[in-house]
């Protein structure tokens, strides 16, 4: 009997101190997180132009209307297209990174630091730089084709082009991230197991097919669903290289809504589009997870 | 219980200094501008200047400058969460009506003629500041119309003359193609530098009377005048007039202007800031090249007026969100801007002040010119993308964009344009 009140009041006692702890994360989650993802859902419900003080309650006018919106399912498409390239590039490309320089050793320090440069400049800073590493008169494509003996080339200018241009630039500033993803995962294994596999006459193309791989998955699963998550709310480089265009052709989710709500005055479709942004990002991220994980893993 | 109680706690004092930072007082009035750097923060701080030190509303202004870029949105946040300003600048047309329709803007008619701007201000200013017969804000700083600046230079080694007609305009561009120079210098990854040539065309061929037609619902932006714009600009790329690769060039970076610098191209149809963009980059270079002609007039049409221009009077209007005497006092401080001192100031500084007392001012050879085109005009167009909605202007924007990267056909890209103004007439 004492020693169950005794147990209960050390329970109470944690209580106390994780509800004291948690209180500011709490907080801000709540203030920051919580509350726009509901404020959202409810706007989204209202005929609003962003500014004004009345809003006009239409019920699901605007739900209605995103499903039938050519437009926001096209820009859907795109994100997808980018989630599929950005996962089948960046994911191999930063493991195989992540491999030669686990296996090279401690001699190719300095390509451990070079490969990790994309990832230390911002976004802004990289848009401006390959606007003119890939313009049309004397940049950089252009005058490998014009070497050649081809003509000047205008991939950002081009809609059948852009997109796969700046999907080509994303990976370039993403995949340092997935190999430093990879190095952590491979620090994981330990070197008994490396060891025992060479003594057991493994080549090394073996113990990385074999062995190191297999104990790699989990890393790069969850790693591929990063790279979704990402990709589906992708924003910032097409918003600084094409700002949608040329036309409509690289028009993302997240740079429609920004148009919608704060261009076009249309706050509550744009909210709806968020919304519908959420409920999408959700339910693949769910799905994936769910796929991959199947069998029982974690 | 205990942790409800705490997060309410924290909730409260949250709440509450962020209260307490954005309470300015009440003596204070608060003016958002984009005159972050250079004349125009010059210009803006010494109004300020001027009027603190003299009035007697016992009201100050505080200058609360914002970059360019970010300002439109920042201006709808701050309307959004009740922070809207007492006095803040925009470029009139669709958005200025929406700001209206919310309550952010006071009407100030009585005040404006009070204060004697009716005199003072330029006509079509006033217009472009007009909504449902009553004037809600002030135009003030500049007067931009679009208009082709050229490069004397190579028009003299050339022996091209400034052209008076489209015919002749595409002479001289085919002079300048066969000697390699690029005729326009564009940069349109922006979208609306293209628009500059779209609404030129569209309006010498057909007047204004399409347009306004089209928005009113009446006509149609599938109007002939429009198909033949975009018709004249897929000819018009087609024979290589404009830069390659034109849709990827940015005019925030300057790659327009670069062209012109160097000499690889010999005209650009722009707004008239360029004078002072241009003179800030050199002053040499635009006193010894530059020259300015107006949009040249269609020969096939015969009854429409050439003088009429695109642009706006008034780069960018002042308006009001403040009642009282806190509203007397605002515009009060809004009229020094028309002041023969400011109006003297500002012509120095490069810009064409929208008022009727400019041309006394203005010493550069070409603003006079273009203050003559603009005092001579019949009427002055808001920029489409100005005026027109924002969904309706983008859709232009986004169409108009591939007609010059040839992805989509003039009619194409009018039928997108007259879907999105057919659809925000029908919800309006």
């Amino acid at each position: 009997m004492k020693e169950n009140s005794l147990q209960k009041s050390r329970q109470r006692e944690t209580n106390k101190v994780a509800a004291v702890f948690l209180a500011p994360v709490m907080l801000i989650l709540v203030l920051y997180v919580f509350y726009p993802i509901v404020n959202t859902f409810q706007t989204s419900l209202y005929e609003w132009n962003g500014i004004s003080a009345d809003k006009i309650f239409i019920g699901i006018s605007n739900w209605s209307k995103l499903i039938k919106d050519g437009n926001f399912w096209f820009a859907f498409s795109n994100n997808i297209k980018i989630m599929i390239l950005s996962i089948c590039i960046q994911i191999p490309l930063g493991l195989a990174m992540a491999t030669f320089l686990d296996f090279a050793g401690k001699k190719t320090n300095v390509f451990k630091v070079i490969w990790f440069i994309p990832m230390l400049v911002s976004s802004v800073a990289i848009g401006f730089l390959f606007t003119y590493a890939l313009a049309t008169k004397g940049g950089m494509i252009s005058s490998i084709s014009n070497f050649f003996g081809g003509p000047n080339i205008d991939l950002l200018g081009n809609p059948s082009t852009a997109l796969y241009t700046i999907i080509a630039i994303i990976a370039w500033q993403f995949t340092p991230f997935y190999m430093v993803y990879c190095m952590a995962a491979y620090t994981n294994i330990s070197p008994e197991v490396f060891e025992a596999a060479r003594i057991d006459g493994a080549t090394r193309g073996q113990y990385f097919w074999k062995i190191a791989l297999p104990l790699l998955t989990p890393s790069l699963k969850s790693a591929a669903i990063l790279s979704m998550v990402g990709s589906l709310k992708y924003f910032d480089l097409i918003y600084v290289m094409t700002n949608g265009g040329p036309g409509r052709s690289t028009e993302l989710m997240a740079t429609y809504m920004y148009k919608l709500s704060f261009s076009e005055f249309n706050m509550g479709y744009g909210s709806a589009v968020a919304a519908g942004m959420f409920l999408l990002i959700s339910v693949i991220a769910l799905f994936t997870m769910k796929v991959i994980n199947g069998k029982g893993e974690d | 219980m205990k942790k409800r109680l705490i997060s309410v706690l924290f909730a409260a004092t949250l709440s509450l200094t962020s209260v307490m930072g954005l309470t300015a007082s009440a003596e204070e009035l608060r003016f958002w501008n984009v005159g972050a750097e250079g004349n125009d923060l010059a210009i803006v701080e010494k109004a300020i200047e001027i009027y603190n030190s003299t009035t007697e509303s016992g009201y100050t202004i505080v200058n609360e400058p914002t970059q360019n870029d970010a300002y439109k949105e920042k201006l709808v946040i701050a309307m959004s969460s009740g922070e809207c300003p007492d006095m803040y600048t925009h470029w009139s047309g669709g958005p200025m009506n929406e700001y209206i329709n919310s309550g952010y803007a006071q009407d100030v008619t009585e005040l404006f003629n009070a204060n004697g701007l009716s005199d003072k201000i330029v006509q079509g200013g006033i217009a472009q500041s007009t909504y449902n017969d009553s004037i809600y804000a002030i135009p003030y700083l500049n007067v931009s119309v679009s208009g082709i600046y050229y490069n004397k230079t190579i028009f003299d080694d050339l022996g091209l003359a400034v052209p008076t007609t489209i015919g002749e305009l595409e002479t001289v561009c085919d002079t300048l193609v066969e000697n390699g120079i690029i005729p326009f210098a564009l940069a349109n990854s922006t979208k609306w530098t293209g628009s500059m040539y779209f609404m030129n065309l569209a309006a010498r061929y057909g007047g204004l009377e399409p347009f306004a037609k089209a928005v009113a619902g009446e006509g149609s932006f599938e109007d002939e005048c429009f198909i033949w714009a975009g018709e004249k600009i897929v000819e018009w790329v087609e024979k290589g007039y404009f830069p390659e690769g034109v849709n990827s060039l940015s005019e925030d970076d300057g790659q327009a202007r670069q062209l012109l610098y160097t000499g690889e191209a010999a005209m650009s149809c722009i707004g008239s800031w360029y004078t002072s963009t241009i003179k800030s980059d050199s002053e040499e270079f635009f006193d010894e090249n530059m020259g300015w002609f107006a949009f040249p007039a269609y020969e096939g049409a015969e009854d429409v007026d050439p003088s009429i221009l695109i642009g706006t009077l008034g780069d960018n209007f002042i308006s009001f969100n403040c009642e009282g005497e806190a509203l007397d006092a605002a515009v009060e401080f809004a009229s020094i801007f028309s002041t023969p001192e400011m109006v003297e100031f500002m012509a120095e500084c490069g810009k064409i002040p929208p008022t009727t007392d400019a041309a006394d001012y203005i010493t550069d050879p070409v603003t006079k010119t273009i203050f003559e085109a603009v005092q001579n005009a019949s009427a002055v167009q808001l920029w489409y993308d100005q005026y027109l909605p924002s969904a309706v202007a983008n859709a232009h924007l986004d169409g108009l964009q591939e007609v010059f990267g040839l992805t989509k056909t003039p009619a194409e890209a009018q039928a997108m344009m007259q879907a999105a103004m057919e659809e925000y007439n029908a919800n309006k």
